[in-house]
């Protein structure tokens, strides 16, 4: 079979909206959607860690996690549907074939999130009313495994999307009158682990920065100087090993697995080529303010919130929008194999794409608004 | 055609939409009126500062956000899922049309997500009227977001003077948008003053003032969501497509199944006005389970027959329930199903090299020279691509025992005139060597002709199946 041969006729209706309309608002998604699930993915297994384990600030980290997470689930969880929206609406003719042949697998997805969901529930309510059964316990390391688990399988289903030669093995491995059982996964693919492990690196810098972030902004007892110094060195020592971890599994994945032909496309366009670099040294800009935090700690300074602090919480955001780029950028140049996606017919919509962005913006301000007033409300509760 | 066709034993793919469907809706419903519900009794409670009546809206707020916020949200994302597994060109078609559509629903969903949170977290925190005017734009939010879904599902029914030339608007604006937007409105309010029934009887037991009131006024919003839902099912049942009209007259099931919902929501409406509206002390856990269950019952039942009425459409006059294009079929039924299917045809490449031409297309002659049991092998694929959206090979629908006792010749010519046989079936979208082949795979999956039955005609020799049929025809 010839891959190519495999990809769906472009839709006769043409894409609603150019390409670069398409893909800004998949990567602007992809961004949204990552922070609170860095933050799930690494927070839910200390959650589990500390709540089996944890000891003093350590327990209390996982309370904190605890009260906010269901919060960051919601959030995440719908945040996610921007991007998938805008993969179906530019990358379907990849999109639909690769969940095809994982049907099983990828379906799962929808009942294993929402006992990873409930499971941090009940672990939440518990912890709300101080209690802490062993049933809440295993909830919350269940509910961790899941999203680890969860995390798995979508690395198959977007490795799967840009390898269309192994859509021929599955799809001759599983069929039945042609038609796939969906009962297959995407493992003898050699960029599906780096892939995986490599989001695992970030998830952990940018939960190590969510927890500086929580503690210097949300904790206000008299406990909160400690706390605070507890959460700088702790952030510090899991933001270095996720670094790291992301440098090794980045080159792993890059270097590793992508083929030549890839290699090339990132090679052969200077601007790709410098954001690839600033996305390998990214990390490199929210460790030394975590380093900066650590000094005045040891000094038994407390960082400042609108400085350090806040530094460290813009840097990090710089590292996932540049990894969210180059992410997308790597997904293009892995399809130019079979074809180019950004060629396909446009028809664009313009008055629903109007009346979009126009509530896109009237949405954004009455979030803003509400986000006005429960600042207003904190703001009341510490003068008090 | 396009994508590969997931083959879910025994079950089939579509019958999984219905499945995630039924219980999205059961509690997206749920989201919409009990949003509208929550809204509207708070900002009650605050005008007559009743603190007991507030303090149990703060806890009807929790129970609705774990449902609704985890539930309700997850389900609908994984209606996505599964429509773009089991019926891959018809949510393609869909999110090229309406792509601007969901994103405004996400607008929506955004806004959804944070009210709902503030609205509950920040309980008694924030002051009244900040607090009802977020209560207020979560149900603004939610009753859009159904607005706009509704539009969505509406078009697949009848897609009015829309044509691919047209935009979303034309689309969205369709005969079925504003009698379902009534409907279903009715039916969200009407479902969740049933959750509420179910809520406060369990919470209330004890408090049997509070329980009297939560009910009485609860009763109120029910009431008024039974009135909309016979409207708007009247609206919906006169700007329905002839078939659709057709597919309910024809079929006794849907039949029996629409005279249900008309006669349950009136059902509903006295039993509301005669039990929690004038009796509130009905209102006992069982009593409200009973009631929630009736609703559940009449919310999925609803469904599956909005659903049955656009067969054999997934995208009425546009897409195909075996994902076919409508304007596909003549070029299929001229070159062949085979010869125009992406996956299939790169299967029989791999499985059949010799029925190919030097132009590297199927010729349809040779399928009948391949041996016997291929020529079974090739009618399996066919089948896969064409008929197992709706029939499995022995399971749900299965067309093993839908043609019980057939003669080949029978199912030959049901396959060649499968509309004009069943309106509510696909056009057969091959040749007819194609459907040669067809037949003899669904000849050899057919059942016998009961036994035992007193005029039975199953007493003779098998056919070529190794099976009696109706008429003893051995060929």
């Amino acid at each position: 079979m010839n891959p190519q041969d495999l990809i769906a006729p472009p839709s006769s209706l043409g894409n609603p909206a150019p390409f670069w309309f398409i893909t800004f608002f998949k990567v602007l998604g992809f961004i949204l959607h990552m922070i609170p699930m860095n933050i799930w993915y690494v927070g839910m297994l200390l959650v589990a860690l500390f709540a089996t384990f944890g000891k003093g600030h350590s327990e209390e980290l996982a309370h904190r996690f605890t009260r906010t997470m269901p919060i960051i689930v919601a959030l995440g969880v719908n945040l996610g549907i921007v991007p998938l929206l805008f993969t179906q609406v530019g990358y379907y003719q990849f999109y639909y074939p690769a969940g095809v042949l994982i049907g099983w697998p990828w379906i799962s997805v929808i009942v294993l999130l929402t006992f990873a969901y409930y499971g941090v529930y009940v672990y939440s309510l518990n912890v709300r009313n101080s209690k802490r059964t062993k049933f809440a316990i295993a909830s919350a390391c269940i509910s961790s495994v899941l999203f680890i688990v969860i995390g798995f399988l979508f690395a198959n289903n977007f490795s799967l999307m840009v390898n269309e030669d192994n859509w021929i093995n599955i799809f001759n491995r599983t069929n039945v009158g042609a038609a796939p059982t969906g009962m297959a996964l995407n493992t003898s693919d050699p960029t599906l682990f780096p892939r995986w492990l490599m989001m695992f690196g970030i998830a952990i810098m940018t939960t190590a920065v969510y927890i500086i972030f929580d503690g210097f902004y949300f904790k206000r007892n008299s406990t909160s100087a400690q706390y605070k110094a507890w959460a700088v060195k702790f952030s510090f020592g899991i933001f270095t090993l996720g670094m790291i971890w992301f440098a090794v599994m980045g080159s792993w994945y890059i270097f590793g697995t992508l083929d030549k032909f890839t290699l090339d496309q990132i090679v052969g366009t200077p601007i790709m080529l410098f954001i690839f670099f600033l996305t390998a040294i990214s990390p490199g800009a929210p460790w030394i303010a975590l380093l900066l935090m650590r000094v005045r700690v040891n000094s038994n300074i407390l960082p400042s919130r609108k400085g350090s602090v806040l530094l460290a919480m813009i840097a990090q955001l710089i590292v996932i929008v540049l990894n969210a780029i180059s992410r997308q950028w790597v997904q293009n140049a892995e399809l130019l194999r079979y074809s180019d996606v950004s060629k396909l017919a446009v028809n664009t919509q313009w008055s629903p794409m109007i009346v979009f962005l126009i509530l896109f913006v009237i949405g954004l301000g009455v979030v803003g608004w509400m986000i006005a007033k429960i600042i207003a409300v904190e703001r009341l509760a510490e003068k008090a | 055609m396009h994508y590969p066709w997931w083959y879910v034993s025994k079950l089939t793919g579509p019958m999984l939409i219905a499945l995630i469907a039924t219980t999205h809706v059961f509690v997206s419903m749920y989201a919409v009126g009990g949003g509208i519900y929550l809204a509207g009794e708070t900002g009650y409670a605050y005008k007559v500062n009743n603190k007991s009546l507030l303090e149990y809206l703060r806890s009807q707020a929790m129970f609705f956000i774990l449902l609704t916020v985890v539930f309700g949200a997850i389900t609908g994302v994984g209606i996505w899922w599964t429509i773009g597994l089991t019926s891959p060109l018809a949510t393609e078609s869909l999110i090229h049309i309406f792509v601007f559509g969901w994103a405004m629903e996400y607008v929506f969903f955004v806004l959804e997500i944070t009210s709902a949170f503030i609205f509950f977290y920040y309980w008694g925190r924030l002051e009244p009227k900040i607090h009802k005017t977020i209560g207020w734009i979560y149900a603004v939010s939610a009753w859009f977001s159904l607005v706009l879904i509704t539009g969505i599902t509406a078009f697949q029914l009848n897609i009015g003077s829309w044509t691919p030339a047209k935009g979303m608007w034309s689309a969205f604006f369709n005969p079925q948008t504003f009698p379902q937007i009534v409907a279903r409105t009715g039916a969200s309010l009407l479902l969740a003053s049933l959750y509420v029934f179910l809520h406060a009887s369990i919470k209330l037991r004890h408090d049997n003032e509070l329980r009297f009131l939560v009910g009485t006024k609860a009763s109120k919003w029910g009431m008024a969501g039974a009135i909309l839902v016979t409207l708007g099912g009247i609206w919906w049942y006169t700007n329905l497509p002839e078939s659709g009209k057709d597919a309910l007259t024809a079929a006794s099931a849907l039949q029996i199944l629409t005279m249900i919902i008309f006669a349950s929501s009136i059902v509903v409406f006295f039993m509301l006005y005669f039990g929690p509206y004038h009796n509130p002390s009905w209102i006992t856990p069982g009593f409200a389970i009973l009631l929630f269950l009736f609703g559940l019952a009449a919310t999925g039942t609803g469904e599956f027959i909005r659903e049955s009425t656009r067969k054999p459409y997934i995208i009425y006059d546009y897409v195909l329930g075996n994902n076919v294009l409508v304007d596909e079929i003549p070029k299929l039924q001229k070159d062949g199903y085979l010869n125009g299917g992406v996956w299939t045809k790169e299967f029989m490449k791999v499985h059949y090299p010799e029925v190919f031409d030097k132009n590297g297309n199927i010729d349809n002659q040779k399928l009948l020279q391949l041996p016997e049991k291929d020529q079974v092998k090739v009618g399996e694929v066919i089948f896969q691509y064409h008929c197992n959206d709706c029939h499995s090979r022995n399971g749900f629908s299965a067309v093993s025992d839908l043609t019980r006792g057939w003669t080949p010749e029978m199912v030959n010519t049901i396959i060649i005139y499968l509309d004009a046989a069943h309106f509510f079936m696909p056009p057969w979208s091959g040749t007819m060597q194609e459907a040669a082949v067809l037949t003899k795979y669904i000849t050899s999956l057919s059942q016998p002709h009961p036994a035992g039955m007193k005029y039975s005609f199953a007493k003779s020799a098998p056919n070529n199946s190794g099976k009696a049929n109706a008429y003893g025809d051995t060929k």
